[in-house]
């Protein structure tokens, strides 16, 4: 069971989940508290111990129905039989022991594309009677279950190893027969299979299953089918393969844009960098003393409020008032273009609101070309990749049509203005072209009068400032401050830098 | 005891708490793992209400730590009792003098009172707070700690000691482990993400709004004066403002509101001026009711339809007609009053100081 539930974090780990060590044992633990022949238990059991993000969770579904399911493509009955058990294909243990039996190897290979009433045959009345006489309390019948469905899984995974063998083998065989470029000739090598691999490996799961004192009946079956096992090996290749292209993460469709994207997606790697640069921005931005003193329970013991408040016990001091400085909450306002002219960095820099969207308490992001929109909750509720090709895809906005920051600043001041408080940030993001529309400049004004301050990201070298229609130099003025940043690299220097530098509000 | 998960289901029923297999699963789990359960949810979907389901159905008590903006571990875990050590150390002055009789110089008498130290910083003077009374408890509880969210990042570390190892360390006293472990349930509206440190310690679970069905069945349990027609229209009409885009869609606790409400008017049948009348039960800013004015024909029309809600297609989604243009910028304009109060009272800080003591 371990090995296959490892395969399971493995893969939710490849599809950008984060899975810690501690809760892959959580989970082990967790599954060892109930009965496992319930598949929506084991799906809530694994969904609250793996995953502790709620937009993690469409993945985790994904992948489960993928991992744990009846694979569809095959139309042999033996299909059925894939762990761990389905609510409705193994109600009763002896539907387990059948697939037991079918998985480590059908019978003889001619059965293999008959009907359903194939899988009848294997617990016929006499073996049912056996199994049922021996396990009449219904303790007992619950700890064969768990039992035998810790087998399968196990048996599953010994399958795998065998199949693994096979497919080494089969490569080596490959390298020697002159076949067609790049495709795998599987009638013809499943012939020269060594047979021996396999049977070694099928020995050592009988002996598995002597270890475990299960059914002797079942074992016997097993070892009296060994030879069908190889026979039926082609079918069982084909299976696994397909539940290995199963496995892997679907195809991306195409995107219905009318130009090639680029690549949306973040490396583990930048998204960490990322996190750690606005991180310490965001120390930065709290680092702003109020100064106003609040009471608390540490800090400066405040003479005159003690004195004050034990005026009661005759001025001996029982209860002393201690004051400090509070930091103030950050609040952000970041409104961020993502035109045409600034799609190539316009990733790197909705990857930056999304940080701060997720770092500082109270965040509202905007996006822009011409329109302006709210793009706060979209931000909150969706995983960076989502939430970025959502913004591009044009659902939101149309990011086909001419920049306009006039248009898009007014919009801002008419219905979000009153984001902007004492307390705020202001950060733009942007190029500041505005492709000759009139610039409305009194509205950054405006702005910067209300904010604590303002901050104007461009990616824009500095040099092309005054080329073309750049406004640029209109707003710079206006602003606290303009820094230019393309890459990580320049906004960890800006960041380095108002580190240094006491921005005081104006 | 929660012994199967059935058994846990069919408790919290006892407790009128209806939950689906999924959360019981995770309850049952943080019992016997000894884990405590991250529960993240819109507002009013039951969060809070599990963890008095659970310490009623388990027959423990309740702890609960309302977490806020600037809550600190004097509030949440342990506090020196200043006025305590203050007091004692007067009436004891006899005593402490006493104490110097013999004692030649200054030196040594910081000595002799450095051997008496630990007599004013003793359990005596700690004044437990919830966490502390929680795992210092003779009987096991159930700690509550609400919205987490609320409270700032530097708190959440705080809590890492006390959920995974089930101790305080009071720096003057030592450790302090459990007597008693005690079943923790933490909630969070999802303002904020929590940090990876603490969700790791955590079971996850995610409390949606429920089905047609479940939530009929939590009427009838909570309200049960209300008549059976109309506690289906209340609920059709729920599902349809659902599935608006609201910026706060009514829960469950609303339609529990709203429905004791009606029970209170004594209405028979949901009529559309009624719904009209009642409706600011359920929607809680004004640009809500504006786009549920809006698009009330709409919603009305679930009234007619008087099918029980199996035959309704159960989970096909409803699609509310599409919204008329987007208003001009100058009636926006007339909003900003609106959008300067939200902004103002969505702050949560403390600026009250220290309340009591």
């Amino acid at each position: 069971m371990d090995a296959v539930i490892n395969r399971f974090i493995f893969l939710l780990k490849k599809r950008g989940v984060r899975i810690s060590p501690a809760e892959s044992q959580d989970a082990m633990q967790a599954l060892a508290w109930v009965a496992l022949h319930d598949r929506d238990t084991v799906r809530t059991v694994l969904r609250s111990t793996l995953i502790k993000d709620v937009r993690d969770q469409p993945v985790f579904e994904e992948l489960f129905e993928q991992f744990f399911s009846l694979p569809k493509a095959s139309p042999s009955p033996e299909s059925v039989a894939e762990p761990p058990p389905h609510p409705e294909t193994a109600p009763e243990p002896p539907a387990t022991v059948a697939e037991q039996t079918q998985i480590t190897g059908q019978p003889d290979g001619d059965n293999a594309h008959e009907d359903a009433l194939d899988i009848r045959d294997y617990f016929d009345d006499e073996s049912m009677a056996t199994h049922f006489d021996s396990h009449q309390d219904a303790n007992d019948l619950s700890l064969a279950e768990f039992g035998q469905n810790l087998l399968l899984s196990r048996n599953r995974d010994l399958l795998d190893q065998v199949i693994r063998k096979a497919m080494q083998w089969l490569k080596t065989r490959r390298m020697k027969s002159v076949g067609r470029a790049g495709e795998l000739n599987l009638d013809e090598a499943i012939v020269a299979l060594n047979a021996d691999v396999i049977a070694e490996a099928v020995t050592e799961l009988l002996d598995e299953l002597n270890d475990m004192d299960v059914d002797k009946n079942l074992i016997q079956r097993l070892s009296s089918r060994l030879d069908g096992g190889i026979a039926n090996l082609p079918e069982l290749l084909k299976r696994y393969l397909e539940r290995e292209l199963a496995l892997q993460p679907p195809p991306k469709m195409p995107e219905p844009s009318r130009r090639a994207m680029p690549n949306y997606r973040f490396s583990e790697q930048e998204r960490r960098e990322m996190t750690e640069i606005v991180q310490r921005l965001c120390r930065r931005m709290r680092g702003a003393r109020s100064y106003r003193r609040h009471i608390s329970h540490h800090g400066r013991i405040s003479v005159p409020l003690t004195l004050r408040r034990n005026m009661k016990y005759e001025g001996i001091p029982f209860q002393p008032v201690m004051t400090h400085y509070r930091n103030e909450k950050p609040r952000l306002v970041v409104i961020c273009d993502v035109s045409l002219s600034v799609r190539n960095t316009a990733r790197f820099m909705l990857h930056l609101v999304y940080n701060l969207q997720s770092l500082f308490g109270q965040v509202r992001s905007f996006a822009f070309v011409s329109d302006l929109v709210e793009v706060s909750a979209c931000f909150e509720q969706q995983n960076i990749d989502e939430a970025i090709s959502t913004v591009f895809d044009g659902g939101l906005i149309d990011t086909d049509v001419d920049s306009n920051y006039g248009h898009a600043l007014s919009l801002f001041h008419n219905r979000h203005l009153a984001a902007v408080t004492p307390q705020t940030t202001v950060i733009i993001l942007g190029d500041g072209r505005g492709n000759r529309n009139p610039p409305q400049v009194w509205v950054l004004e405006e702005i910067r009068r209300r904010a604590k301050q303002l901050l104007w990201l461009s990616p824009e070298p500095r040099g092309s400032w005054k080329m073309g229609s750049c406004d640029m130099s209109l707003y710079e003025p206006v602003c606290h401050q303009t820094e230019v940043v393309r890459s990580l690299r320049q906004l960890g220097r800006v960041a380095e830098d108002l580190l240094r530098r006491s921005v005081t509000p104006h | 005891m929660f012994a199967s998960i059935e058994q846990t289901v069919a408790q919290l029923r006892d407790q009128q708490y209806l939950c689906d297999r999924k959360l019981a699963t995770v309850a049952f789990l943080a019992l016997h793992m000894r884990k405590p359960i991250l529960i993240e949810g819109p507002a009013g979907v039951g969060k809070t209400e599990l963890a008095k389901a659970v310490a009623a159905a388990l027959d423990r008590q309740l702890i609960r730590l309302q977490c806020y903006g600037g809550l600190d571990e004097a509030h949440a875990l342990y506090e020196w009792e200043y006025g305590k050590q203050l007091l004692y150390t007067q009436i004891l002055r006899d005593k402490i003098s006493r104490l110097f009789e013999g004692v030649g110089d200054l030196h040594e008498a910081v000595e002799q009172l450095h051997l008496h130290e630990d007599v004013f910083f003793s359990e005596h003077f700690i004044v437990r707070r919830p966490i502390f009374q929680a795992i210092s408890s003779p009987d096991p509880v159930v700690l509550l700690i609400d919205e987490l969210d609320r409270a700032e990042e530097q708190f959440e570390a705080f809590l890492l000691e006390v959920l995974s190892d089930f101790q305080v360390t009071v720096p003057e006293i030592g450790t302090v482990k459990a007597t008693t472990i005690p079943y923790v349930i933490i909630t969070s509206n999802n303002t904020r993400d929590l940090s990876d440190a603490l969700k790791r310690r955590c079971l996850h679970l995610f409390i949606g709004y429920p089905n047609e069905q479940r939530e009929l069945d939590i009427l009838r349990m909570k309200v049960p004066a209300l008549q059976e027609t109309l506690a289906t229209q209340v609920v059709a009409v729920i599902r349809r403002l659902r599935a608006l885009e609201l910026r706060k869609a009514p829960s469950i606790s609303e339609t529990l509101d709203w429905a004791r409400a009606l029970v209170l008017l004594n209405a028979d049948a949901l009529t559309p001026t009624l719904l009209e009348e009642t409706l600011h039960l359920l929607i809680k800013y004004e640009r809500d009711t504006q786009q549920v004015n809006e698009r009330l024909p709409w919603i009305v029309e679930s009234l007619q339809s008087r099918s029980p809600p199996e035959a309704s297609a159960a989970e096909t989604l409803l699609h509310p007609p599409a919204r008329p243009a987007e208003p001009d910028v100058n009636y926006l304009e007339q909003r900003r009053q609106e959008h300067t109060a939200r902004y103002f009272t969505s702050y949560r800080g403390r600026t009250d100081g220290r309340t009591g003591g």
